[in-house]
């Protein structure tokens, strides 16, 4: 059973992608381009499979019954997901869960909440252990974000260093 | 200066912490070079030639004396004694070891500095003009809003991944010392009718493999709106700038394949759209950071320009110093264009002397320059005689600024793996052929600027006098420019014709200055001037006239 990190946990991945077999139980992830042209065809709560180059306004009005966004990381620099998720979560105001897949390294993560992602399928050779503590790189932050870190731009109670 | 607080400490921290789980993972092993890569690089780590180079964050250009003796600190215990300052005003250092970067990076933010966003495909160090808070001519001081935009671009959440590195300098000058139209964004402040302090926005503009001018986005963008446009320029950017090519990634390719009408459109429609949840500047934010950079407590002097009648004196003030705003003070010009040496290069025991100087004379402050000299910038006119002896003691005191031989010259061959030609010997070539201080102040001033490859860090295409090194064949060739400028109106330089041999280019460039001599309308027409009113015609025709009877 292939793992994930949802909501800083490990578990079981439900999702199955096109050309893998099915399994019982499983959700099938669609494409964007098959949720726009049948999405009252699909079975509900649906999951889609977001490529960098998908506009994510076109896909907002259709948001109803979808429970899964999983946007892909096709290779390391990839960095279009993280508009894509900032404005899924802060414009369009999806609230369920927004999946990073693909070329991510522990060293994203903590971008990625930052976003608004809340799941992550990362690379098979991560360890899953040090993924989680990566979440904590840092404990501030200047700009706001999703996760529980406030932007720090108006500090007139932090103290200043001595010295 | 701005000064940490407790967040900006524990975040520099934090970064350095990670940096060095990275880096242990990458020796261990576990991370190959290809994931190696891209966390380096937002780090400032290259790896070059002979040895990892490691770039230093000198935001917008500004250090104290203690962060100037930490560098160079680093300088000699984990390089080879000196650092080499940017075109982004920044300090490079060309033989750390890879395993003690880490340890570089503690020590540097025990002083309240980092290597964060130095290089990759993330938002600079943000520049800024080096006579900011003290030019007579700015409209308010620039710095403050560097510190904002500095805060809100370290590790922003959504613009850390971008297709390309992207630039931003801010200036408040209409001189724009900046540089601000070459870069991907330049922020210049502007006063509206009613006297509110807002800014102008341009975007676009680079040098690099396809130089373009900066085209202006917004005429007047409201204080309060600084934030939430340059999140638009970058949303837009970081979803529709290419990601196939990385010779077309840079935003400025984005804003002419779009056209800058479609651009600005949409720009100012996802600023609009994200208005909601973009950052506001609050009067209050912006005060807060203006007290960061309130003014030294200047004496009160009269205005006194030392009277010494030592030519050297003389000539020294006359080209390595500036006016300053309060009366009795002057800008003082460090050069680090003494003939024979690296431009830019300063030994450690150079920046540890110019610390003390900063502190017995300009309040413990310096600046670094984008054509890579250091700036006293608060000194008693009082104080000068006895500042240009110590700095004559140190070779800082070249009286060059602004002539030929301060030109600004990128690592080259010598030390980057991306170059196809030298810079560094080019500069001494030049030096030694333009040795004669007369003759230089006799041309005036004359802006060389040099790149060891299209990538452009030594800004070719803005020098009056260009100069790029090509690969020819495996030997290395030089394309000569003439007619650029980053002052406002920026200009980029015409190539003249065919590139020259190494050997030749010193000749070349004196073939050029034979044709301005003889052409110029009085001294006071400059080389720039004299090129863009005539043209490349006679330049070219004194540089070829070899190749006319060969044809």
């Amino acid at each position: 059973m292939r793992w994930i990190i949802r909501r800083r946990e490990i578990v079981a991945d439900e999702l199955r992608y096109a050309g893998e077999p099915p399994v019982p139980g499983a959700v099938a992830v669609h494409g964007v381009a098959q949720w726009l042209a049948a999405s009252g065809q699909l079975q509900r709560p649906a999951a889609l499979l977001l490529s960098a180059t998908d506009e994510v306004e076109a896909l907002a009005p259709h948001l109803d019954g979808v429970h899964w966004i999983v946007i892909e990381f096709a290779k390391i620099g990839e960095g279009r997901g993280y508009s894509q998720a900032r404005m899924l979560r802060q414009r369009y105001g999806y609230p369920h869960e927004l999946r990073a897949r693909g070329a991510i390294k522990r060293d994203q993560l903590f971008l990625l909440a930052r976003c608004g992602f809340d799941a992550f399928d990362l690379d098979p050779a991560e360890d899953p252990a040090a993924a989680l503590a990566a979440f904590d790189s840092f404990s501030v932050a200047y700009q706001d974000g999703s996760d529980e870190l406030v932007g720090v731009r108006q500090r007139t109670l932090a103290a200043p260093l001595s010295g | 200066m701005y000064r940490y607080d407790q967040i900006d400490q524990t975040l520099v921290n934090e970064r350095v912490a990670q940096f060095r789980d990275q880096t242990q993972r990458f020796l261990a092993g576990a991370l190959s070079e290809d994931e190696f890569r891209p966390l380096r690089l937002r780090n400032g780590l290259y790896i070059q030639r002979f040895a990892p180079m490691l770039r230093v964050a000198i935001p917008y250009g500004l250090l104290s004396s203690r962060q100037l003796r930490m560098l160079a600190h680093i300088a000699r215990r984990y390089d080879r004694d000196y650092g080499h300052f940017t075109t982004r005003q920044n300090i490079q250092y060309n033989w750390p070891k890879l395993e003690q970067v880490p340890d570089i990076l503690a020590d540097l933010a025990s002083v309240e500095m980092h290597a964060i966003q130095t290089s990759g495909n993330c938002i600079r160090n943000i520049t800024a003009d080096h006579l900011a808070g003290v030019a007579p001519e700015e409209i308010a001081d620039p710095r403050p809003y560097c510190e904002i935009i500095r805060q809100w671009a370290t590790l922003h959440p959504e613009f850390s991944y971008l297709p390309r590195k992207f630039k931003i300098a801010v200036t408040a000058s209409s001189s724009d010392r900046a540089a601000s139209e070459v870069h991907d964004v330049g922020v210049r402040l502007k006063r509206a009718a009613d006297g509110a302090l807002g800014f102008e926005i341009l975007a676009g503009g680079g040098l690099g493999r396809t130089p373009i001018i900066g085209k202006l986005i917004r005429d007047y963008l409201p204080q309060a709106d600084l934030l939430a446009y340059l999140e638009a320029i970058l949303r837009v950017y970081n979803r529709h700038g290419r990601r196939d090519n990385i010779h077309k990634a840079r935003i400025k390719i984005l804003v002419r394949s779009l056209g800058v009408e479609e651009f600005r459109r949409q720009v100012e429609q996802e600023f609009e759209a994200n208005r909601e949840f973009a950052p506001r500047l609050t009067p209050q934010e912006v005060e807060r950071m203006r007290d960061f950079f309130a003014p030294p407590p200047y004496q009160p002097l009269a205005d006194a320009p030392p009277d010494a009648a030592q030519p050297a004196f003389q000539a020294w003030y006359r080209y390595n110093t500036r006016a300053h705003k309060v009366s009795g003070y002057r800008v003082v010009l460090v050069s680090l264009k003494k003939h024979g040496e690296v431009p830019g290069d300063a030994s450690a025991a150079q920046m540890d002397a110019l610390a003390d100087l900063a502190e017995q004379h300009s309040f413990g402050m310096l600046r670094t320059t984008h054509d890579q000299n250091l700036v006293l910038a608060d000194v008693p006119q009082r104080a000068l005689m006895a500042l240009w002896q110590a700095l004559d003691g140190l070779g800082l005191a070249t009286p060059n600024i602004g002539t030929l031989t301060d030109m600004i010259c990128c690592p080259g061959l010598d030390f980057c793996s991306l170059a196809n030609a030298g810079s560094i010997p080019i500069a001494k070539q030049i030096h030694a052929r333009f040795d004669d201080l007369d003759y230089l102040y006799d041309l005036g001033p004359i802006e060389v600027k040099m790149s060891g490859c299209m990538n452009a860090c030594g800004h070719h295409h803005i020098g009056h006098i260009g100069i790029l090194g090509v690969d020819k064949h495996g030997k290395e060739w030089y394309q000569i420019t003439i007619g650029g400028s980053s002052a406002a109106p920026a200009a980029l330089g015409e190539v003249i014709g065919p590139s020259v041999a190494k050997e030749a280019v010193a000749d070349t460039i004196a073939k050029l200055l034979e044709v301005y001599v003889r052409e110029r309308h009085g001294e006071d027409e400059r080389f720039l001037d004299t090129v863009r009113r005539i043209g490349l015609e006679p330049f070219q025709e004194r540089v070829y006239e070899m190749d006319h009877s060969a044809a």
